[in-house]
């Protein structure tokens, strides 16, 4: 639990001591901009709780990506990985502190949409089923540390992780339906969006603010999880992988 | 297991095997023990072994085969018993985070190695103070200086309050001024009772702060000694540099029992190698009644031995 | 003569660099898959408002907005040149620094001229997008246009931001989302206030868009002509402001310190 901590702890203050994590934040309400626009030039205000929950996804997806993706990465090239490893504290358990830090501080971003829509467009954002929207919220910032620490992990070992990095952006915006819904998407691209936990995630989300009853709550719910979940295992599993080729065969040495 | 031992290593080996290369042997059959409060230095060329004994003794690697224990303990099979216990000061600019300040970095590894809030406070304060990083606690580390740097990697490899601390060329890169106040702070952590493992490729160093030196090269242990009797490997017994003495007398004196050579040396002064107890007396006698006053009496020094014996290889690594 | 030879192997080099980084299939799998969704994404909000026109206003929109994104990532230029330790080489060089860093990047804006058209061809017929041709092939040199354009633009942007490098990605991704917010990309500048428009006018991206646009839909030339015309003033505006401005804030940064050379 202190390794937890500790490794929150100095995710925060990486986050003030570096500009780069910042992006997110300030391309969010940039990007509520641009949905809202969309929506309000086309006459559909109805469609506001799109536009609040999309720049969410991709501020939540670019941390993943960016930033708590490559932490185990900086870490070998800032040449602290192996003193990491000689600690006392659970490697794994620092790892995904700092991810989880990074995931929760990625939320600020439905705040800032939360208000651009308010402010500028005089659009308001309403929870209307408050208890499934908390569920939700939560299942999605775990599913999406879960995803996180599996390619934090997976870009260690992985050859290509920058070019994931770049392009895995769009692709998954797509496949996750976080503004246009998946129903709406070709029907042979809704086997790939279906093992996305974002398709679950964002269906449910745009659920929650409205005000129709939701149908299927808990077996999507459960899918987000399930799927989170999945990534967090994929990320332990390749955790171990790391540690044995840091302390097996030394291929991470970083002297 | 006896007690008093910091650091017992058995034939400790280490293979690397990259892919489509042929298998490099770090280590080769180490053995080695090294009692607490010891101030042990590794001295040997880049690619000797002696990081990859750091990293194995800190439970970063494995080795192939062999054992080592660090205060009683294996360091394979009890890595959760050996952890507390160490700690690790690399050389060089890496392993510090940068963006951080240096209190900041301390903080976190304190908290890595389990301290409580207050402790880790106390701690952090009380280190900076100690390698004289105070004024600059609350500045970020990539202002500093190679040599403050050096100063809060070993601020930061003490956070644990480590028994056994291994020193991976920690002056690497320092001046000749902040080379020296390292070493005063290794000798006063050596007072408090900690073991000390350095490697080093520099001389001076090995010579004027280690209780003993381990030569190591091509992942051998060529020798351990303390410094001053590695000498005796290459000279058993003194050298006398004579100035000032003619032909004769230095024929007269080469000719003597138990000396070895008489070498002419390029300032015009003559190196008298002995290889006998009692030798050196008797030439120094027959010197001095020869009316020669300039002299001078020496055993090799570290470097001499280190170049002697590992020397051949050259540049080449 | 001596600045076109200096030009020349400024854009080898800058091609040679390029080319370390991406291989072929990195580049196709990568990149492409990555640029095709990008415009996907934007299209398919026309599909969710149920409006064709709005399709392929989208899609049209976002395609050419991929040669201002990647033009925009020139702004990384003198910051991997200070990383790779040759920015103080190329200031103490007889060549101007911007003259240089300009045609190394020409590479970078080659790919997102490239880029985009790919995404128009791949994405636009499927969704159904029709080409009138053989107007249609003006949009290649007009997205050309707004891809050096952009480029001009972020050069500039790279000298007023060239002493603070830990800023640098926070500005490119700032900069291409707000292009995107205000060129007339995802709504037409009409849709703003008075002020506004006027504004953007001045930014790359916004008039060249109109002019693809037009060519498109069958605008009459002159109108067509007109928007060309309004790209070629913001990209030579835009470029006489960079090559005047960026020794100067190379000096300034210089003078007060904060242009170190250490990466």
């Amino acid at each position: 639990m202190r390794a937890f901590l500790a490794g929150a702890r100095v995710q925060l203050r990486f986050m003030v001591a570096y500009p780069d994590s910042l992006i997110p934040f300030f391309t969010a309400p940039l990007f509520t901009i641009v949905f809202m626009l969309v929506f309000k030039h086309a006459g559909r205000q109805d469609l506001t709780a799109y536009a609040a929950i999309a720049p969410v996804f991709i501020a939540l997806w670019w941390l993943a990506l960016f930033n708590s993706g490559w932490t185990i990465t900086t870490e070998r090239w800032n040449g602290t990985l192996e003193m990491l490893v000689a600690a006392p504290s659970s490697f794994g358990a620092v790892i995904f502190g700092r991810i989880a830090a990074t995931t929760a501080v990625g939320t600020l971003s439905f705040f800032e949409a939360w208000i651009v829509a308010r402010l500028i467009f005089g659009a308001t954002v309403t929870i209307h089923h408050w208890g499934a929207f908390v569920l939700t919220a939560f299942a999605t910032l775990a599913a999406m540390a879960g995803t996180a620490v599996g390619m934090a992990a997976l870009f260690v070992l992985a050859r290509n992780a920058v070019t994931f990095s770049n392009s895995a952006s769009y692709p998954f915006y797509v496949l996750g339906g976080i503004l246009v819904p998946v129903s709406l998407l070709p029907h042979w691209v809704r086997p790939l969006s279906a093992v996305v936990f974002l398709s679950w995630s964002a269906d449910l989300l745009r659920a929650t603010l409205d005000a129709a009853p939701i149908h299927d709550f808990w077996p999507h719910l459960g899918m987000v999880v399930l799927l989170g979940a999945c990534g967090y295992a994929v990320g332990l599993a390749a955790l171990r992988v790391i540690l044995v080729r840091v302390r097996g065969s030394g291929e991470l040495s970083t002297t | 297991m006896e007690a008093g031992v910091a650091v017992d290593i058995r034939e400790l080996e280490r293979v690397y095997t990259p892919r489509k290369r042929e298998p490099v042997v770090a280590l080769d059959s180490v053995s080695l023990t090294i009692p607490t409060g010891e101030v042990h230095g590794m001295l040997g060329p880049n690619g000797a072994g002696k990081t990859t004994l750091v990293k194995i003794l800190s439970t970063v690697l494995l080795p192939t085969s062999g054992t080592a224990h660090v205060l009683g303990h294996d360091v394979v099979e009890e890595t959760r018993a050996v952890r507390p216990l160490i700690g690790i000061v690399f050389g060089g600019e890496r392993g510090l985070y940068t963006r951080l300040t240096a209190r900041q970095n301390l903080e976190y590894w304190g908290a890595l190695y389990r301290l409580s809030s207050a402790a880790i406070r106390q701690r952090s304060a009380a280190l900076l103070e100690r390698v004289g990083l105070v004024d600059r606690a609350d500045q970020r580390v990539e202002e500093f200086s190679r040599g403050m740097k050096q100063r809060l990697h070993l601020a930061r490899g003490l956070m644990g309050d480590a028994r056994v601390l291994f020193l991976d060329e920690p002056t690497t890169g320092m001046d000749p001024i902040a080379g020296r106040e390292f070493r005063g702070l290794i000798a006063e952590l050596k007072d408090e009772g900690r073991t000390i493992l350095l490697t080093t490729h520099d001389m001076v160093e090995a010579e004027s702060v280690c209780d003993r030196v381990t030569l190591i090269d091509r992942g051998r242990v060529l020798a351990t000694e303390t410094p001053r009797s590695l000498g005796t490997l290459i000279s058993r017994f003194q050298r006398i540099d004579v100035a000032g003495a003619d032909g004769a007398l230095l024929a007269e004196v080469a000719a003597l029992p138990g000396v070895s050579s008489a070498t002419p040396q390029a300032d015009g002064s003559t190196r008298i190698e002995v290889s006998e107890e009692g030798a050196t007396a008797v030439v120094l006698r027959r010197l001095v009644d020869g009316g020669v006053t300039d002299l001078q009496t020496s055993l090799p020094s570290l470097e001499e031995v280190y170049v002697q014996t590992i020397g051949e290889r050259g540049l080449g690594v | 003569m001596s600045t076109v030879r200096v030009v020349w192997y400024s854009v080898l080099s800058g091609a040679n660099d390029y080319w370390s980084i991406f291989t072929l299939k990195s580049w196709v799998f990568g990149w492409v898959i990555r640029v095709v969704s990008q415009v996907t994404f934007f299209a398919l909000i026309g599909t969710l408002l149920q409006s064709e026109a709005q399709t392929n206003f989208l899609l049209v929109g976002n395609a050419v907005m991929v040669a201002g994104m990647g033009a925009t990532f020139a702004l990384h230029q003198p910051t991997s040149e200070r990383g790779n330790g040759t920015l103080s080489l190329l200031l103490a060089s007889p060549s101007r620094p911007v003259v240089v860093m300009l045609a190394r990047g020409l590479y970078v804006v080659a790919d997102a001229i490239w880029s985009a058209l790919l995404g128009l061809a791949i994405v636009g017929p499927a969704f159904g997008l029709e080409f009138p041709w053989p107007r249609a092939l003006l949009v290649i040199p007009l997205t050309a246009l707004v891809g050096i354009s952009a480029y001009c633009f972020s050069t500039f942007l790279a000298g007023v931001i060239i002493a603070h490098r830990n800023i640098n990605n926070l500005v490119v991704n700032t900069t291409i989302v707000a292009l995107m917010a205000l060129c007339g990309v995802n709504v037409p500048v009409s849709y703003f206030p008075d002020w506004l428009e006027r504004i953007v006018e001045l930014l790359p991206i916004t008039d060249g868009l109109e002019a693809i646009r037009g060519v498109l839909a069958g605008d009459p030339w002159s109108s067509v002509a007109a928007h060309v015309g309004g790209e070629l003033l913001a990209a030579s505006g835009w470029l006489a402001i960079a090559l005047l401005t960026f020794g100067r804030f190379i000096r300034a940064g210089q003078r007060d310190g904060s242009l170190e050379f250490a990466s």
